[in-house]
């Protein structure tokens, strides 16, 4: 079956979640160990 | 208890990707950038989920002045503006190869650049204020705005004319979507779901923390 060749635009939208949501969550572990710290 | 949940949210966020990606069909006429839809939908979700959360907690700070409403609310307007962005990304993403366009200025599209720029606001004000008393007051009526945004950006679809597709899950007939992709669809939406209440959680510490750490500088000022 013949689809539309869109694939790069997939990929670049779940690469981009994925590193939203990956440095967020990494972000709010790190600042929590760093105020737990002080 | 907030970082396991967040774990085991970002594991199965993972398997949702090997799910839509490798087990879920291509859809015919738009192609494999529908996929985009299983990650854009439960992130708005997620992000309209925490928005409302925080206008309800603004709502019950103002009543009831209980310091913990005004801490879980800010931390649910930041996880918001997280997810927020996710969804004002893959949005564009998505409607570029199906609309022919990035965006359009219609009410759904700016209505929700609207309130993810009035929570980032949101979080500017709350680090230009010191005093917690204003800081809460404050930030409560700017939250308070969420609980007539948040409804207000699901009716858009049907009473403006927009790009944008009407919902296939919130709305009274059955979901317009074959089995295989509505299963992608609605495990997304738990898992982003769960996601939301590890990082809620995990924010929630965070800010207890930090007001731990003021009141013991304030004391050793005094």
């Amino acid at each position: 079956m013949e689809y539309p060749d869109n694939g790069a635009y997939m990929v670049a939208a779940y690469v981009v979640a994925a590193v939203v949501i990956v440095v967020y969550a990494a972000s709010l572990f790190h600042r929590i160990r760093k105020a737990a710290k002080q | 208890m907030g970082g396991v949940i967040t774990a085991v949210a970002l594991v199965a966020f993972a398997g949702i990707y090997v799910r839509a990606l490798m087990f879920t069909p291509i859809e015919r006429f738009q192609g494999p950038a529908q996929k985009i839809f299983y990650v854009h939908a439960p992130v708005a979700w997620a992000a309209l989920l925490a928005f409302l959360v925080t206008g309800i907690l603004s709502l019950l700070y103002l009543i009831m002045r209980d310091r913990k409403l005004d801490t879980i609310a800010a931390a649910s307007a930041e996880v918001g503006v997280a997810f927020a962005v996710v969804m004002l990304t893959t949005g564009p993403l998505w409607g570029k190869p199906v609309w022919g366009t990035w965006w359009s200025w219609d009410a759904r599209l700016t209505s929700t650049l609207f309130i993810f720029l009035l929570f980032v606001g949101y979080q500017v004000l709350r680090g230009a204020l010191h005093d917690p008393e204003i800081r809460a007051r404050f930030s409560a009526v700017m939250g308070v705005m969420a609980l007539v945004l948040v409804p207000f950006i699901h009716v858009t679809v049907y009473w403006f004319r927009t790009l944008h597709p009407e919902p296939v899950l919130m709305k009274p007939e059955r979901p317009s979507l074959p089995g295989v992709m509505l299963v992608t669809l609605l495990s997304s939406v738990a898992v982003c779901t769960l996601l939301y209440v590890g990082f809620l959680l995990m924010r929630y510490s965070l800010a207890v923390l930090r007001d731990i750490r003021e009141e013991e500088m304030v004391d050793g000022i005094s």
